[in-house]
């Protein structure tokens, strides 16, 4: 039987994939140190509980779908998982392994839970699974990835979105998709985005600190209390693409409500309220 | 609502829900991407969203009006993309997620965005 072992929020962001690149000397300077040294931690945590999957709650940018039939859910059931050209030509990255057969288990389990889910077959990955992921699960010297993943996109961009609600829900469906997996697998849950930013109008690269610390205490103490905000309110609170904190939502569903964050950093930066969390779930009773 | 025999059936939870799926109190400088930009939007964002393509990029490069000439965009939505006009093409529903492609093809920094539309008010 699989079990769930931690779980991980992160934002995500073209950004962090400028600095990542940039090298070690961006990475460690004093303007990025406040988020990427937190990262080395969940990092070296990561490196030490050796998980054998990573469930990556997370939304595509209109890189792997389009507004043609846009998903509200849609899960990987892939071997493998290119990285999307976002439009620069794609990051050289090898592309990521994936686990076919978990996914298509967890595809049953959702529906079987009422989730139907689109279930892709082909899916290239963007920055919105890509930018927070070499720092935790990249190898440098073997320039590979070292979990194989399975992508579980959640629609923040083309209202009506799924609910708070309703993606904290998913996350419960994916806790039961997994502890019902026969295969005896260690899982990480890592749900990616926000927290506040606001890309368009007056309030372009508005950041609200004291909601974005507000949204992580919450997430860890009272997640059930977060699933009573509304997307109208969300979007007051934190900017028009902070909706994408429902993917964290979903992470912490997956995990027991006892969890709690062993590294929490937040860092306001330029026009993000960079997020990063990571729960330890082993020794957690449901 | 009028109460009729079949209007009786949508409980306040149900009443409550579904309007709270469509933000509808935003002030205006926090917009949204939903029904009315998508059906606004829509050639100005398959526009975009084709340069993804590396051809498409190519193409743009090379002749930007034989690249506007395959989405039957609007002569004014046109003028948009040739004048760079950030905010008008916000205006006329293009999302941020491939205005930030078109972006890329034409060398506009994010950060000049960002100052068109805080400006735009």
């Amino acid at each position: 039987m699989a079990h769930i072992i931690g779980g991980i929020g992160a934002s995500h962001a073209p950004s962090m994939e400028h600095v990542y690149d940039a090298g070690a000397e961006v990475r460690e300077s004093d303007e990025w140190a406040p988020l990427f040294g937190p990262f080395q931690e969940v990092s070296e945590w990561l490196g030490a509980i050796k998980p054998d999957r990573l469930v990556v709650v997370y939304n595509d940018h209109m890189d792997a779908f389009f507004l043609d039939a846009y998903p509200t859910f849609a899960l990987g059931v892939a071997e493998t998982y290119p990285i999307a050209d976002e439009g620069f030509g794609a990051r050289p990255f090898p592309p990521i392994a994936g686990d076919a057969a978990l996914g298509w288990h967890i595809a049953r389990s959702l529906v079987a839970d009422e989730f139907d889910i689109t279930i892709c077959q082909e899916l290239e990955v963007d920055h919105g699974v890509i930018s927070p992921l070499p720092m935790v699960d990249f190898s440098e010297g073997d320039s590979d990835w070292k979990i194989p993943i399975v992508p579980l996109a959640v629609n923040v961009i083309l209202h009506p979105l799924p609910t708070p609600r309703r993606c904290y829900k998913l996350g419960q469906a994916l806790r039961r998709a997994i502890l019902s997996y026969p295969e005896d697998l260690r899982v990480v849950v890592a749900g990616t985005g926000g927290l506040s930013h606001q890309l368009t109008g007056t309030a372009f690269g508005a950041v609200r600190e004291e909601w974005d610390k507000e949204f992580m205490r919450l997430l860890a103490e009272e997640p059930e209390t977060l699933c009573d905000y509304t997307h109208e309110q969300l979007i007051k609170l934190g900017g028009t693409e902070s909706v994408e904190v429902v993917n964290w939502l979903a992470m912490r569903g997956a995990l027991p409500a006892t969890a709690r964050p062993i590294v929490e950093a937040y860092y306001a930066h330029r026009i993000m309220g960079y997020g990063l969390a990571a729960y330890d779930a082993a020794g957690s009773p449901a | 609502m009028p109460t009729t025999p079949e209007t009786s059936e949508l409980s306040a939870d149900y009443l409550r829900r579904l309007a709270a799926v469509q933000p509808s109190d935003l002030p205006p400088e926090l917009d949204l991407f939903d029904e009315s930009t998508a059906r606004r939007g829509i050639r100005l964002n398959k526009a975009a969203y084709s340069l993804k393509d590396a051809h498409q990029r190519d193409l743009f490069a090379k002749d930007e009006e034989a690249w506007m000439e395959q989405f039957g965009l609007t002569d004014g939505e046109r003028e948009q993309i040739r004048a760079r006009d950030w905010i008008g093409l916000w205006r006329g529903g293009m999302s941020i997620y491939v205005m930030v492609k078109l972006s890329g093809v034409t060398n506009t920094p994010l950060p000049e965005i960002g100052r068109q539309m805080r400006e735009s008010g």
